[in-house]
């Protein structure tokens, strides 16, 4: 295999159209990388054709900055990435056509080399520099992201919101009765006030609320949707296991990489070309997702991560719901989550932790400090809102409403 | 070591963080570990693995006190002596002196190293729960039906295909070893809630039948945690805390072991943070930040000292050489320094 410097625009003729493109723009930056950062690169530029807006100003801005940087603050960058050595096999790979692949076989290769802590310390000190240097974009406008849990649940004795109560208000007597209408007015009219490619989302651990239909601007997943692409899945791996393993067990990293290679056709996802890049989401929403095909509510969580970590969008709805009873994994793979017994207590606290992620996950972006964040107990009166106008872990017992919260939270 | 002196060693092979465990906010989880075992024990309160995070190899290097560097998911045995190599060469100990009792498939080559040349035949005797039950379950007229819960193999990848076992001795060979038949073996699995029951169960079996000196004993349900239900995970937790305690009921209620066992209890290491931004909090164990290096050790027996905390740093290769010192056999090849507040 070539080293980086002796890239070639034809390196990319198997790539996407737009990222081959992007790839050419950006060669003389990419010639001067290290392999292990250049494959980093690589792995998000081949999916450059479905990533979000967001994903390719950062991309761009990030090879732009590289390639205006003097010869020394570059090589000063690229050091601790260039100190990391790798072996003749992992050269050899074709980490160009293929990175995702190079990647799984240089995580197994740093971890069995003791290396894995000099290379995430690498990527930090990587990720810190860029952040430091590229000026964070300015939000438009402060994000808010809604969380409902407890859909379906009648009564619980968990004490909810405790890790978020620190840095919000409790609100435990809130008017519940129209609470789901208020969350989603309030979410159209973010969509239509501050119009934005992926900028409003809606992730439902079931059905669809109504409500939620025909709004202009706002990306809808959910989990009810997505149960076949998940089922098709495992039929999918089972044929492959079946075929490459001839009976015989098959490796992990084989299973990874197929599975990184899937697209929307291949599990059924049908779609307009307009909406292809949130239909290659969905892909890899299931595909890299641990757990969120058989669970509904591991799949709010890590939609919702997946959201905010690429996307960025200015509002999120995340609806939790219930998650189909444990059972073996055989059984797990094989059945319908939808028509299965439910595990309302097990949701519920399954989601109280996937609320709390969520906003860590909100609070890794651009304007954190100036971002709202509430979390209700659905159909009952707890809230949980984080917001610079309300004070910190404090609790209201005052009879309020919903709308009333989201006007303090302004 | 007097000839009697006994030791255990129950690993978690699901990492557990402190924040759901001996944390201020996780003491709830694990009432058993905290009122009643801790009083009677020496906590390590920072057991650091430097190695690779998963659950085989992790508790492949626990075993050998060398950080093993195989794939996690191979086919493979830990390329350097086990402890139990040590143990039988060092004291010429019978075969069944030392056991091993497994959480998966998985781990079916931890009980001898690869290496061939330290300690040949000299390792431990591996019992395999899921693949007894396995073949108790083709052997009798009980419908086994329902019983496909205590078979959960392995959850850090639940697409991965398990290595076929080629056990040193066969399912029903080990049974009739056991006294069990295949009936009672499966009737009694239909009382049990999950696989690390069925282990315990296994457990006891073998205290009565062979009252092993080195007893070795990973519990894996807590590693449910993969599949991203944070429930599930506490459940497991639970589960744990009171399957400990049981073991130290054991251990105090059967002749062979009470008053001359020390046991020591350590997960193999944490789990993710949930600041690491590259994880996802508990769910896995793969950013390799401190938190999920680090976690704890709990030690108890006639000759440790009780309710004791230890804040200072161990290494989890230090855990052989310790037994070694402590049972008083050599562990040459063994990382890592005899923790010296157990001795």
């Amino acid at each position: 295999m070539i080293a980086p410097g002796e890239l070639r625009a034809e390196s990319f003729a198997r790539y996407p159209p737009q990222a081959r493109s992007f790839a050419v723009a950006n060669l003389p930056v990419l010639q001067r990388m290290p392999l292990i950062l250049i494959a980093l690169v690589l792995r998000q530029a081949i999916q450059y054709d479905w990533c979000f807006p967001r994903e390719r100003e950062q991309l761009s801005c990030q090879l732009d900055l590289l390639g205006r940087m003097d010869a020394a603050s570059f090589d000063a960058l690229m050091a601790p990435f260039s100190a990391i050595q790798l072996s003749v096999e992992l050269r050899g790979l074709d980490w160009v056509s293929e990175p995702q692949q190079f990647s799984e076989q240089l995580t197994a290769y740093l971890w069995s080399q003791h290396q894995i802590d000099r290379y995430h310390e690498a990527a930090q000190g990587y990720q810190r520099s860029l952040e430091k240097t590229l000026a964070e974009k300015t939000v438009t406008t402060p994000r808010w992201t809604m969380v409902t849990v407890g859909q379906g649940t009648q009564q619980t004795e968990l004490p909810l919101f405790r890790r978020l109560l620190p840095h919000g208000t409790l609100f435990t007597n809130v008017d519940p009765s129209d609470g789901l209408e208020v969350l989603l007015t309030e979410i159209r009219s973010r969509a239509q006030q501050y119009p934005l490619e992926y900028g409003h989302w809606y992730i439902e651990g079931g059905e669809l609320h109504a409500g939620s239909k025909g709004v202009q601007g706002l990306t809808v997943m959910s989990y009810a949707r997505l149960v076949a692409a998940a089922k098709r899945e495992f039929a999918l791996l089972n044929q492959f296991t079946n075929r490459a393993g001839g009976g015989g067990k098959v490796g992990v990293e084989a299973v990874s990489s197929y599975i990184a290679g899937l697209n929307p056709d291949d599990l059924g996802l049908k779609g307009t070309s307009a909406d292809d890049v949130l239909r290659h989401f969905e892909v890899n929403v299931l595909t890299q997702g641990a757990g969120c095909q058989i669970y509904s509510t591991t799949f709010v969580q890590w939609a919702s991560r997946e959201c905010l970590h690429r996307a960025q969008p200015l509002t999120l709805f995340a609806r939790f719901a219930t998650r189909q009873r444990s059972a073996p994994v055989e059984q797990l793979l094989a059945r319908d989550p939808l028509q299965q017994p439910q595990d309302p207590q097990g949701s519920l606290a399954d989601a109280d932790m996937g609320a709390y992620y969520t906003w860590i996950n909100q609070s890794r972006l651009a304007g954190a400090d100036q971002s709202r964040f509430l979390v209700w107990f659905e159909g009952h009166g707890v809230v949980c809102a984080v917001s610079p106008t309300l004070p910190r872990g404090t609790t209201s017992t005052a009879s309020v409403n919903m709308r009333q919260v989201l006007d303090w939270m302004r | 070591m007097p000839r009697r002196q006994k030791t255990v060693v129950v690993t978690f092979g699901g990492g557990a963080r402190d924040e759901e465990t001996f944390g201020p906010e996780g003491q709830e989880n694990i009432p058993h570990l905290m009122k009643e075992l801790i009083p009677q024990a020496t906590f390590f309160t920072q057991v650091v693995n430097r190695g690779i995070l998963g659950h085989y190899v992790a508790t492949a290097s626990l075993a050998t006190g060398i950080y093993e560097r195989f794939d996690n998911f191979a086919d493979v045995a830990p390329e350097n002596p086990t402890v139990f190599e040590y143990f039988r060469k060092g004291l010429g100990r019978p075969v069944n002196d030392t056991w091993v009792i497994a959480p998966s498939n998985g781990f079916n080559r931890i009980g001898q190293s690869a290496g061939g040349t330290f300690a040949p035949g000299f390792g431990a005797r591996v019992v395999l729960p899921k693949h007894l039950l396995t073949a108790a379950l083709g052997k009798t007229s009980t419908n086994p039906s329902g019983l496909e819960f205590l078979l959960q193999d392995n959850y850090e990848d639940m697409l991965f295909t398990p290595p076929s076992v080629q056990n040193e001795i066969q399912p029903s060979k080990l049974t009739e070893m056991l006294h069990l038949s295949a009936d009672d073996f499966t009737h009694h699995a239909q009382t049990l809630s999950s696989a690390d029951e069925l282990s315990v169960y296994v457990m006891r079996q073998l205290m009565r039948q062979f009252a092993p000196s080195l007893l070795w004993i990973t519990l894996h349900d807590m590693d449910v945690a993969h599949t991203g239900a944070y429930s599930l995970y506490i459940e497991g937790i639970r589960r744990t805390d009171r399957l400990c305690a049981e073991i130290w009921q054991m251990i105090e209620s059967n002749p062979e072991y009470k008053g001359r066992t020390t046991m020591l209890i350590l997960p193999d290491f944490g789990r993710d943070s949930d600041f690491s931004p590259s994880g996802n909090g508990f769910q896995h164990h793969r950013t390799g930040d401190p938190l999920s290096r680090t976690t704890w050790m709990m030690a108890m027996g006639p000759h440790i000292r009780q309710n004791r905390t230890v804040d200072r740093a161990l290494d989890s290769v230090d855990l052989v050489p310790t037994l070694g010192a402590m049972m008083n056999f050599p562990t040459p090849l063994a990382k890592g320094r005899p923790i010296l507040e157990v001795l």
